[in-house]
């Protein structure tokens, strides 16, 4: 496990990466409309027809994935870091491997869900 | 003209034929508000007690000798001044470190770790002297400037939790000095050292908690340098993956 960790660190890296593009800057801004403004009226939400056709285009499919699985990445990771750091538990024990193994299963739901669409 | 203010210095002592453990000792001194901690920790081996050890040498920030915790922090004691702490400082060896003796630790495992970034400009054909210089811009210059300030002074390894946890880690200052190289124009050696940064314990094991260069005293940044070096590693292994001899050019 731990070697396949080794091999496969850039990998989650750039997903931690990019999830942390994704979580703090695209859903902060996703949360904001669609949970808080849309709901109070602030902003105008969008017709069922219309949120369906606009999440169900290619674009709309591929935005919805990275907004889904890549924070899912950004959280493992950020768990796993900090149980080292404040927790001082072992880099490559279960806890990597079951933070991963979250990740990459609401990866897979996120995109049959999306595929489904 | 009233007395100078006194402080009182509580320092870690430790003599490795007595002790088991290390154990604290404490000062009452008068302090001249101009002094540097480091000033109070010499008048003290000086006038009061000759027996403490410490390292410093060029009082000016430039030879990184006179690292020690101070209430708890790693700081560069020839840069920061008594009156910036209260009637009670306690300097202790930097953290992260095997003690030798009272305030002076062991830091060869911390050299060692230089050598494995390979922290010299590698060509892949070495020019010849009427080749002349290879001249650099200064933009090209500015890519790498920064990164080569370090003093080699270990504070950063003592605010490390990454290196707390696991000894064996590259750590801030050996990889930010492997990053220098990585982006100097004249360096030809960014694939063997991206090799080198794609192992174990080295910059995936980073968790950019930036404590490093939060206590740098030169202003290295090196959290910038192991996250850009991470960038790069993963840029090479994926390049790498595309065009498979890429590596070994």
């Amino acid at each position: 496990m731990k070697q396949f960790l080794l091999k496969v660190e850039p990998v989650i890296w750039l997903l931690f990466g990019q999830g942390i593009m994704i979580g703090t800057m695209l859903l902060t801004g996703w949360v904001l409309v669609m949970g808080v403004l849309a709901p109070l009226g602030v902003v105008d939400s969008l017709s069922y027809e219309h949120a369906h056709g606009l999440a169900s285009s290619l674009i709309g499919r591929v935005v919805l994935v990275a907004l889904i699985a890549l924070p899912l990445w950004k959280g493992a990771h950020h768990i796993r870091s900090l149980s080292i750091d404040f927790g001082g538990a072992d880099r490559d024990t279960e806890l990597a491997t079951f933070l991963y193994g979250i990740a990459s299963v609401g990866s897979l739901l996120a995109i049959v869900a999306v595929v489904r669409l | 003209m009233s007395d100078p203010p006194k402080k009182t210095f509580v320092i870690t002592r430790f003599d490795p034929d007595v002790d088991e453990v290390p154990k604290t000792q404490s000062y009452e001194i008068a302090v001249d508000p101009d002094w540097k901690v480091l000033d109070a920790v010499n008048y003290i081996k000086d006038e009061v007690d000759g027996t403490l050890s410490h390292r410093w040498s060029c009082r000016m920030a430039v030879c990184g000798s006179c690292g020690m915790m101070v209430n708890g922090e790693p700081r560069l004691t020839c840069k920061d001044s008594v009156s910036q702490y209260g009637d009670t400082v306690e300097i202790t060896p930097l953290s992260n470190f095997p003690v030798i003796r009272d305030l002076v630790v062991e830091m060869d495992g911390f050299m060692d770790k230089f050598k494995k970034v390979k922290p010299w400009i590698i060509r892949a054909k070495e020019l010849a002297a009427e080749d002349g210089p290879v001249r650099q811009s200064p933009e090209e210059l500015e890519e790498f400037k920064q990164f080569s300030m370090c003093i080699n002074c270990m504070l950063c390894y003592s605010a490390c939790p990454v290196v707390s946890n696991e000894p064996e880690f590259l750590g801030p200052a050996a990889i930010a000095l492997g990053h220098r190289y990585n982006v100097d124009s004249r360096d030809e050696g960014a694939s063997e050292r991206n090799a080198i940064f794609r192992g174990e314990g080295t910059v995936f094991s980073c968790s950019f908690a930036n404590e490093c260069s939060e206590v740098c005293p030169k202003n290295v940044d090196p959290a910038a340098a192991v996250n850009q070096a991470k960038f790069n590693a993963v840029i090479d292994w994926a390049t790498g993956l595309v065009l498979p001899s890429g590596e070994k050019e």
